[in-house]
């Protein structure tokens, strides 16, 4: 069979017509969008040299950079059940038959923070007139959102920077059933510790002046609810129980201080770890009542608007000390050191240069031809700096989004490969219109090609419970940058070469 | 430049895709005892089955390190060639043991790497997981179909790379490449890119005007060059990783290779007989 056989023309143009031809060419939309996010990326990349250490704006993961991560399981479960009782009213009598804290998630859904196996559920349910349907270990959304809160507060209080707490939450559900922290630059003993660490809480009352006496401890606080709205006030509050104890031990200050004959002079103060993070006087009605008896339940009213009710949730997390609303258990973890992080990174960077020389090298035993070549090798380069341009605002790179990013290597190519060869069929360079035919050709193919790539990444993309979201992003993004910027760019610029 | 010839008029189709089918066959063959043994097509490794990871650099020996964690589910050591990073895997231990593990692994190497996964999560991944390659393919497969509205073309490029992906976990399975995360991701990965030299086939013989045999020349002298800057891209990867030690980009590495090796030959004896078989059949 006969095989098609390359011209090479060796023509070479002159100098003020090459000089023209690339003034036309940066002119190009395609092509000048290229350069400017080429520049753009460079400069969110912000490659420089500090205290002698080349160093970049790059955000790594934790196995590049060195650290530990706590994945935890909840001691608590979200069940489906079937019932003529209304949720709120089921939680209220299931809460007292199992002395936990039970919660209505929408209308036939219940949060149990405590932990129960299904049997024992499903008795429980049963005993109240309620058919358990579905059983999930985990906790409701927005348990896992206050769950977050907590620790990305104590985490942040700490000191410790570069901490991230993510909810995992399986296909599927909408329980969430783990969450995980990475803390940067610490082993996993020490990550243990802050995570489990409780804050010192304590209330104490004005005497006089700037004076004030302590009442209580955390301890004393036996729970502590999530902030709600009073329905006539509309000012928001947080809700907390305190012990029989504490709650005689109250009473006595309050009114040995002043605090129930003259709120205003006496207000109520809340620390955690000496600072104080709430201070108001009693309320009348709660003073009066103070004279005559003990007051178990109380709540701590912040303020209305957005503003109040984002007072609540930090109170709440206070009042709990750092606390979570439901046990939880370290179920994975895992740690990488410093120096083991440099190492990865280090091979990481050689790997990826490696692969662009070898794909360089390969491209050119197929061209042989440096003006088809160099283009081909610099378009790619440009894919991957933008690449990371982008990455650097929304991902961390860690090992596995690294392999993905040296994979966009090898793909990215051969869909330059494809443009070329589709323009150059039969080896002669064709007139301008056959050429837009040819390329539009050679990008339904890319197109197809890309599709199936983004299609077959997106399920890893959108699941919680891998650590391989990074990476599946990465990929998506690789080719996504590559379809709508990088491959009609070359395909301009292959024929400014080829037209010479 | 050209390595070989492309010329699939020398056999008939029968003979042309005799290898691929035997190829085939083997793959379930051992697909399919992996699957009786494990109740998963590939063995899984620590991020499904649960177990602790450990990887330490350090100047000890290998009798030395061993020694230190006698006592312990210690399953056999791997090293890099500098013999300076070793890698570690424990089996399942009770809770109280595996942090005993932990504070011996770090009064000694308090540079190692930790990994430890909990069982209940390792099955819980492992469901997901497989949920991912389910959709994953599907995803391709709507892709395929809605890009050639017709059944035949379609169903070849979908099923080649069904035949990949058996091919590949077959492949692993006789590496001793485990599937975890990043290996599934690699298979993801290969789902993703396998089909690519298919769609330029496919599009050449359906949409370009000429002669069959050259149309099917000149989409392998593209694909061919397409799978190696692919092959050389991810070869460089496996080297550079296998040397340094980083399992995770090793494996992924090699589940690549594995995979895309099979893909030249589905492609261009598989997919390339069945067009030929579909366009002639159209013609007469």
């Amino acid at each position: 069979m006969a095989k098609p056989k390359k011209k090479k023309e060796e023509a070479k143009p002159q100098a003020p017509a090459r000089k023209e031809g690339l003034r036309e060419l940066v002119k190009d939309w395609r092509v000048a969008l290229l350069i400017a996010l080429l520049v753009l990326s460079l400069v969110a990349i912000y490659p420089h040299f500090e205290d002698g250490k080349f160093t970049t704006a790059l955000q790594f993961g934790l196995d590049l950079q060195g650290g530990s991560w706590l994945q935890m399981s909840f001691g608590s479960e979200v069940v489906g059940f079937t019932s003529l009782r209304s949720a709120d009213e089921l939680a209220a009598s299931l809460g007292d038959r199992l002395d936990a804290e039970v919660s209505p998630v929408g209308p036939a859904q219940l949060e149990i923070r405590r932990s129960f196996n299904r049997t024992d559920l499903e008795e429980a349910l049963a005993s109240e007139n309620a058919t358990l349907t579905t059983y999930e270990r985990g906790v409701s959304r927005a348990t896992g959102d206050d769950i977050k809160r907590i620790l990305e507060q104590k985490i942040n209080t700490l000191g410790t920077k570069d901490a991230r707490v993510n909810l995992l939450t399986p296909v599927g559900t909408n329980v969430v059933r783990y969450v995980r922290v990475e803390l940067a630059g610490v082993d996993i003993n020490t990550a243990r510790d802050i995570v489990g660490k409780q804050g010192l809480f304590e209330i104490r009352i004005r005497t006089a002046g700037n004076e004030t006496q302590h009442v209580l401890y955390g301890n004393a606080i036996t729970s502590v609810g999530n902030p709600e709205q009073d329905p006539q006030r509309r000012t928001w509050g947080v809700p907390f129980t305190l012990s029989e104890q504490g709650a005689a031990d109250f009473r006595a200050a309050a009114n040995l201080y002043g605090a129930v004959t003259d709120p205003e002079a006496h207000p109520v103060s809340m620390l955690l770890d000496n600072v104080t993070v709430f201070s108001a006087p009693l309320a009348q009605e709660l003073a009066k009542e103070l004279l005559t008896q003990d007051v178990q339940r109380l709540s701590a009213s912040t303020g209305s608007g957005t503003v109040g009710m984002q007072q609540a949730q930090n109170l709440e997390i206070h009042l709990r000390a750092g606390a979570l609303p439901v046990e939880v258990q370290v179920a994975n973890f895992g740690q990488v050191s410093a120096p083991l992080g440099e190492y990865f990174k280090f091979m990481s960077l050689l790997a990826g240069v490696l692969a662009v020389l070898t794909v360089g090298l390969v491209i050119y035993l197929r061209y042989r031809e440096r003006s088809i070549v160099l283009p081909m090798v610099g378009t790619n380069f440009a894919e991957v700096i933008i690449l990371l341009g982008i990455a650097r605002f929304v991902q961390q790179l860690d090992l596995a989004s690294i392999a993905g990013l040296i994979a966009v290597v090898g793909t990215g190519i051969d869909q330059l490969v494809v443009i070329t060869d589709e323009v150059l069929h039969e080896g002669k360079v064709p007139s301008p219109s056959l050429y837009l035919k040819r390329l539009t050709r050679a990008l339904a193919i890319i197109l197809v090609a890309a599709g199936t790539v983004v299609f077959a990444m997106l399920p890893l993309a959108l699941m919680d419970l891998s650590t391989l979201k990074g990476f599946a992003f990465i990929t998506i993004l690789g080719v996504l940058i590559g379809v709508a910027i990088t491959r009609p760019a070359y395909g301009k610029i292959i024929m400014a070469v080829l037209s010479k | 430049m050209d390595w070989f010839s492309y010329d699939i008029n020398r056999y008939t189709n029968v003979r042309m895709v005799a290898i691929p089918l035997i190829l085939f066959l083997l793959s379930l063959a051992v697909v399919g005892m992996t699957y009786a043994s494990t109740g998963l097509p590939v063995k899984p490794g620590i991020d499904f089955k649960g177990g602790t990871a450990v990887t330490l650099s350090t100047t000890d020996s290998e009798d030395a390190v061993r020694a230190y964690f006698a006592g312990f589910p210690l399953e056999p050591i791997t090293r890099d060639v500098t013999s300076r990073v070793y890698l570690l895997k424990f089996t399942k231990m009770p809770a109280d043991q595996n942090q005993e593990l932990i504070d011996r692994i770090n009064a000694r190497y308090p540079d190692a790497s930790v990994d430890y996964i909990d069982e209940t999560f390792g099955a819980t991944l492992q469901g997901q997981a497989i949920i991912a390659l389910l959709f994953s393919f599907l995803g391709m497969a709507v892709v395929v179909f809605i890009a050639f509205r017709t059944f035949v073309p379609s169903i070849a490029v979908v099923s080649c790379a069904f035949i990949d992906m058996v091919g590949t976990a077959a492949g692993m399975n006789l590496l001793g490449i485990p599937l975890t995360l990043p290996t599934t991701a690699a298979l993801l990965m290969l789902i993703g890119y396998s089909v690519d030299s298919d769609i330029l086939l496919t599009m050449r013989v359906l949409k370009r005007q000429g002669r069959l045999e050259e149309k099917l020349a000149g989409a392998f002298r593209t694909g061919i060059i397409m799978t190696s800057t692919t092959l050389a891209a991810v070869l460089s990867l496996w080297i550079v990783a296998g040397l340094g030690q980083i399992e995770i980009i090793r494996d992924m590495a090699a589940v690549l290779l594995v995979g895309l090796v099979l893909d030249i030959i589905n492609t261009w004896i598989t997919n390339a007989t069945i067009l030929r078989w579909y366009a002639e059949r159209k013609v007469s």
